[in-house]
């Protein structure tokens, strides 16, 4: 077996080389609810990580995975560099419940994928767009146990359509990371 | 536990070596899950998501960029060899200065007006790619005293599945800054840090245009699992 290519750090320039046209817009086939996913990054000093790119993947309306479609863009999936603020903002659909390994329906989520100066290999991890109750029976939400709160989008109180997740690398609320 | 598992492939997160490692790299141990079956696919990038004048970064201004031109070729395969097609990879480097055409930069070496630094590719029906671009310069960059990057160029991989997704880095052979670059060095296993030096290519080179380099990259198998799980 040939031995794989390591990852390295993106760097701070990311931007010159990974610039999509609409990167933070998700497109898909066909129409679906309508989502916003917006938060921060930060540091375990607290502070707003300014170099990050958050990166995501997801099914369709219909729990499966996108279909290319027939416009010059890639479907399913986004791409969106945090400002000065550290904050990112993704729009796109609600992913529907696919079905996982038993046979059971997992409650919508998006996968995640982090960049940053200062991260030698890619964070992965999962953001649950549902109510606490209803992930509850997801491997991933048993898994992290006690942690599992830091995976959970909150519904803005104005916007039934805005969900907030923010991402810490350290810290109190650090957040639960997956292995790919 | 197979065999890929036992050598320390990818760096860890945490390298005080490399300072932005510090507050950035996770304290928790990552989690370990059964694989969602949204990880074994992966976005399909249409044909038209790239143009073809993308693979050549030396046509992208008004004359030809400073430098050494070089022709930069390679295939794209997975662990166990099987070519990855049709797949993105996307290219990003500074000028032959050690300039990058970014706002951040404040290295106080020239901008080139004839060089952005940017590519993209599709592989093709045996994950061969092809780029046409300069040699990049080294750059300092503060970490520690001394600290200069050697010559290096970004690449982004998509393979044909999420769980592959890679960003990595091109170095060049026989660059007297390896030993001391701790980014390089943060790679633990020696073949695995050859795997990021490309090789002098002659072949795919055009005489007294552009030398040639050949770098392979190999992706992680589709099918492989986090360990134990
Ligand atoms: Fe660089």
């Amino acid at each position: 077996m040939a031995i794989r290519t390591p990852s390295q750090t993106i760097g701070p320039f990311f931007h010159v080389g990974l610039k999509w046209e609409a990167g933070e817009k998700v497109a898909f086939e066909s129409p679906g609810g309508r989502v916003i996913l917006t938060g921060r990054v930060h540091d375990g000093a607290g502070n707003p990580s300014a170099d990050a790119l958050i990166e995501t993947w997801q099914a369709g309306p219909d729990g499966r995975a996108p279909v290319p479609g027939s416009a010059a863009r890639v479907t399913g999936y986004s791409r969106a560099a945090t400002d000065a603020d550290g904050r990112y903002t993704i729009e796109t659909v609600m992913p529907g419940a696919c079905t996982g390994a038993d046979g059971k329906k997992l409650p919508p989520q998006i996968h995640v994928t982090i960049f940053a100066r200062g991260l030698l290999k890619a964070l992965r991890t999962r953001v649950f767009l549902a109510e606490p109750a209803a992930i509850k029976g997801d491997p991933l939400a048993r898994a992290a146990g006690p942690r599992v709160g830091t995976l959970i989008a909150l519904r803005d109180a104005k916007d039934s359509g805005t969900w907030r997740w923010d991402v810490r690398f350290q810290g109190k609320d650090e957040t639960a990371f997956i292995e790919i | 536990m197979s065999a890929r598992d036992r050598i320390d492939i990818d760096p860890p997160y945490d390298y005080p070596a490399y300072k932005s490692t510090i507050l950035r790299s996770p304290k928790q141990p990552l989690l370990r899950v059964a694989p969602h079956p949204m990880e074994a696919t992966g976005p399909v990038f249409p044909r038209k998501f790239v143009t073809d004048s993308e693979a050549d970064l030396t046509t992208w201004g008004k004359g030809a960029p400073l430098g050494e031109k070089m022709i930069l070729t390679g295939r794209v395969t997975d662990e166990d060899g099987a070519p990855v097609r049709n797949s993105l990879l996307e290219l990003w480097q500074c000028n032959s200065s050690g300039r990058y055409a970014h706002p951040v930069d404040q290295h106080d070496a020239p901008l080139d007006p004839n060089f952005l630094g940017q590519g993209k590719v599709l592989t093709g029906d045996k994950g061969e790619y092809r780029f046409v671009t300069i040699k990049p310069g080294a750059y300092p960059w503060k970490n520690h005293p001394w600290a200069w990057r050697p010559a290096h160029i970004h690449l982004s991989l998509f393979g044909n599945a999420y769980s592959q997704r890679l960003v990595t880095q091109l170095f060049f052979p026989g660059d007297p800054l390896l030993p001391i670059d701790p980014i390089f060095n943060s790679v633990p296993d020696e073949s695995a840090r050859q795997r990021m030096v490309c090789e002098l290519d002659l072949e795919h080179g055009i005489e007294e245009v552009a030398l040639g380099y050949r770098f392979d990259i190999v992706l992680r198998g589709v099918k492989s699992t986090p360990m134990g799980v």
